[in-house]
């Protein structure tokens, strides 16, 4: 009977296989001599890809505590796992080709070997708690906060992040001491800025949706569910710039959604601080910064807060001056937007998606070492680092800049609000008088 | 011999020939007895075509001629679907000048007679055999009549259940009675299935006597209408009546039982000695300063009573665009409970309508000690 299948089965198989090796050279026989070649390119595309430098989200370069210490668990982990591949992988293909069918007759049929079964058994399950053990263990040191130095608040949206920094009971914002103002919260966006080697605990929740923090580069990824305070350390010896990216598909703008960590030497830090906290100056009266502080009143801040702006027009009367207060709950579907008291003094804006310095510029800031990161970054934007052109652009139609359901109209199941900034049909004059009122921001 | 089609028209002319006769000798009519002629001469024809042509040929003693004669086919079985067709159309044409459910309904019967029409008439020409032909419907349509069939079954027992349940006078005769009849399910269970000589006939009428107790008793239930079922009002009812006291409102009936979704909550306590104290999520200890909470924002907050009495935790807001009620309030939290309270800080509280209120605060009726300031920046 075997021997008679046997039969059947090498005819059919080799006359099968004659088939359609034929076919295949005969109508594409170039086609064939290629493919080698184009394996080798894109597995040498991917394995150079390993080697790229500017990468600032690569989780194999820990500038953290806690990012170091998923950085060695990582590394054991995935060499085994590579191991076990290389092991399992070759094995098929040695199974594959030397016991192909080439003809030969049936090789007789056994059933059960107890030793391999159990060996199959045991040595997944003695790699598998090798690797729970220093996995488990990761895990609940990346949890710890009990040593925590600073609390920031972080707040996820479509499409930014806000930071409100904590006054503690003491006075102290991260345990720094404003030098001359009082201490009082501040509230930023897109960036991140945290004192060197400070242990800080990021307290996370969203206003809309669920949104993922991460700076790959500090620490693991975290959720933020809107209704639910989460928490994440972050923390890093080295100043310098860490960006990172939503990790939680959160929209139509979700791979918008960036931000960036400064770690910034504690004298650094202490400026940066003071420098928030300063109070608000106006523009002088009748320059082109002036005309903007009009316009932001006007155009901008129902939605965007400047803290201390007043509105004195039309009045001669200080005690007349209506502090302006921005509503954005009454417009944007997250209920927030930016606070903007300090725009020029970050890199960044719209989610941290476009860089308010020049190219040349932004170089500067991050690839500078970590004695000169500090001064660099505190610098901020000046008028000639300003990236005017992707600024302008945001004003004229910030919906062509970036996609955000920002037409109203299109809004029924949000009952007219907007999600990010609509189009406002500001003039070019209005744009310049806003350019020169922001670039005084810092 | 004769088939079934010659013996009818032969039979029908005989008996059309004795009618005339009779009408003919005894009525005297003209026009009835031509008319009676005519017929018997028309249905005389029609006999006399069947027989010369084909059915003259076919003689029971010869099978196979016999079973393969059209005159022998079997005849299509009764079917409901036309008249369901029909209740269908009226149905639809009564939802369209009345209700668009009643037209759904009218429409959904609509395609599922079609389909079963459709099934029902090809199934019968499928082969000879009627046997064969029913089993080939069945397993065609079973797949979907059967769960429909079963939701629909369910759906009328539920409804009838839930009819009975809402009807019974009072909360405390609706735990009874669902008690009692479980008891009696699981007693009936127990005893059939301990009876192994139970037959099927039997297991079908006591299913089909309790349907019955069911429905009826969901019918008289539902005409008789649902018992009046008290409203809970909510601690925003009695906000909006600025009843965010002390005292016990019917609110705070068994507050603590509804709390949940306890973690990642920013927790406000009121500590024996009649202080406000709060820690968020990452907090080692109790902090006693300012509070510092996200504006347009949900903030989910567990209040935690401490002390000896029932408390509740309020706090003051501006009235935002939309009208809401400037003050909320947690319910009325027995000692050692706690209870969920949202707030949501639509303005900062640098903002002038908060500036003049004091800020933020929250307090607790009663305990003036008690008094927490909340940072909204």
């Amino acid at each position: 009977m075997n021997g008679h299948t046997n039969h059947d089965r090498t005819i059919w198989v080799g006359s099968h296989d004659a088939h359609t090796l034929d076919a295949v050279s005969a109508v594409n026989p170039r086609r064939r001599r290629r493919i080698p070649g184009i394996a080798a390119a894109v597995g040498a595309a991917i394995a150079l890809s390993a080697c790229a430098t500017d990468a600032p989200q690569d989780t194999w370069q820990p500038a953290g505590e806690n990012a170091q210490k998923i950085h060695d668990l990582q590394w054991p982990v995935f060499l085994t796992a590579g191991i076990v591949g290389v092991l399992v992988f070759g094995l098929l293909a040695v199974t594959v080709l030397r016991f192909r069918d080439k003809g030969q007759s049936m090789p007789e049929q056994t059933h059960g070997k107890p030793v391999i079964e159990y060996l199959f058994i045991a040595i997944p399950a003695v790699i598998l708690a090798a690797i729970a053990i220093p996995t488990v263990g990761v895990v609940m040191a990346l949890a710890d906060t009990d040593d925590t130095e600073c609390v920031i608040n972080v707040t996820g949206q479509q499409w930014w992040w806000e930071y409100d920094y904590e006054v503690e009971d003491d006075g102290t914002i991260c345990g720094f001491a404003p030098t001359a103002a009082e201490a009082a919260p501040i509230v930023t966006s897109g960036q991140l800025v945290i004192p060197a080697d400070t242990k800080v605990l990021l307290r996370g929740t969203s206003r809309d949706v669920i949104h993922s923090y991460w700076i790959p580069r500090l620490n693991g990824k975290r959720d933020m569910v809107p209704g639910r305070v989460h928490y994440l350390r972050l923390s890093s010896e080295t100043p310098g710039i860490y960006a990172g990216q939503c990790t939680e598909f959160c929209g139509l703008s979700h791979a918008n959604m960036r931000m960036e960590t400064i770690v910034l030497e504690p004298d650094h830090f202490q400026q940066w601080l003071d420098n928030e906290l300063e109070p608000y100056t106006s523009p002088e009266e009748g320059t082109l910064a002036a005309a903007g502080e009009s316009t932001f009143i006007t155009q901008c801040s129902r939605c965007h807060q400047v803290n201390g702006l007043v509105d004195d027009r039309g009045t001669d009367d200080p005690d007349d001056d209506t502090l302006v207060v921005s509503y954005p709950d009454q417009f944007v579907y997250s209920g927030a937007a930016p606070n903007l008291t300090n725009l020029m003094g970050r890199n960044t804006f719209a989610g941290a998606t476009f860089d308010l310095l020049t190219d040349e510029c932004r170089a500067d800031v991050w690839e500078a070492d970590p004695e000169v990161f500090g001064e660099r970054y505190l610098a901020g934007v000046t008028e000639d680092c300003l990236n005017e052109i992707e600024l302008r652009e945001w004003l004229r139609n910030s919906p062509a800049k970036k996609p955000m359901y920002a037409d109203a109209e299109m809004l029924t199941e949000t009952d007219g609000k907007t999600r990010g900034m609509p189009y406002l049909a500001l003039s070019e004059d209005q744009i310049d008088e806003l350019i020169a009122y922001l670039l005084e921001r810092k | 011999m004769f088939t079934t089609g010659a013996k009818l028209l032969l039979g029908a002319t005989v008996a059309s020939l004795a009618g005339t006769v009779a009408y003919g000798v005894l009525a005297e009519g003209t026009m009835g007895t031509i008319g009676l002629v005519s017929a018997t001469v028309a249905l005389a024809t029609l006999a006399g075509i069947v027989i010369f042509t084909r059915d003259a040929n076919v003689f029971a003693d010869e099978p196979d001629t016999f079973d393969g004669a059209a005159a022998n086919a079997a005849r299509p079985g009764a079917s409901m679907w036309p008249f369901a067709l029909g209740l269908a159309a009226t149905t639809m044409t009564l939802g369209l000048v009345t209700y668009p459910a009643i037209f759904i309904l009218g429409a959904i019967l609509f395609v599922a007679g079609i389909a079963e029409w459709i099934l029902q008439a090809w199934s019968e020409r499928a082969s000879a055999d009627a046997s064969h032909n029913a089993e080939v419907r069945s397993r065609l349509a079973y797949t979907a009549e059967m769960p429909v069939a079963a939701a629909i079954g369910l759906g009328i027992v539920i409804y009838s259940f839930s009819r009975v349940m809402l009807g019974v006078p009072s909360k405390t005769s609706t735990i009874v009675a669902f008690s009692i009849v479980a008891t009696i399910v699981l007693i009936v269970g127990a005893i059939v299935g301990a009876n192994r000589s139970i037959t099927a006939p039997k297991i079908t009428a006591l299913f089909a006597v309790s349907s019955v107790v069911l429905i009826g008793g969901g019918a008289v239930s539902g005409l008789n209408g649902e018992r009046d079922i008290h409203e809970y009002e909510t601690t925003a009812y009695f906000a909006e009546k600025d009843e965010c006291g002390a005292e016990k409102t019917y609110a705070d009936k068994h507050a603590s039982q509804t709390v949940a979704g306890k973690a990642g909550s920013v927790e406000v306590i009121l500590n024996p000695d009649g202080r406000l104290v709060h820690r968020k999520p990452g907090d080692e200890v109790d902090r006693v300063g300012a509070m510092q909470l996200p504006r347009s924002n949900p903030n989910n907050l567990l209040f935690r009573n401490e002390t000896n009495e029932d408390r509740r935790l309020v706090i003051d807001l501006a009235p935002d665009y939309e009208g809401s009620p400037p003050r909320i309030c947690s319910m009325l939290v027995e000692p050692g409970g706690v209870q969920w309270l949202t707030v949501n800080f639509a303005v900062p509280s640098f903002a002038p309508e908060i500036t003049e209120i004091g800020g933020y605060r929250f307090q607790v009726p009663g305990v003036d000690t008690a008094d927490l300031e909340v940072v909204v920046p």
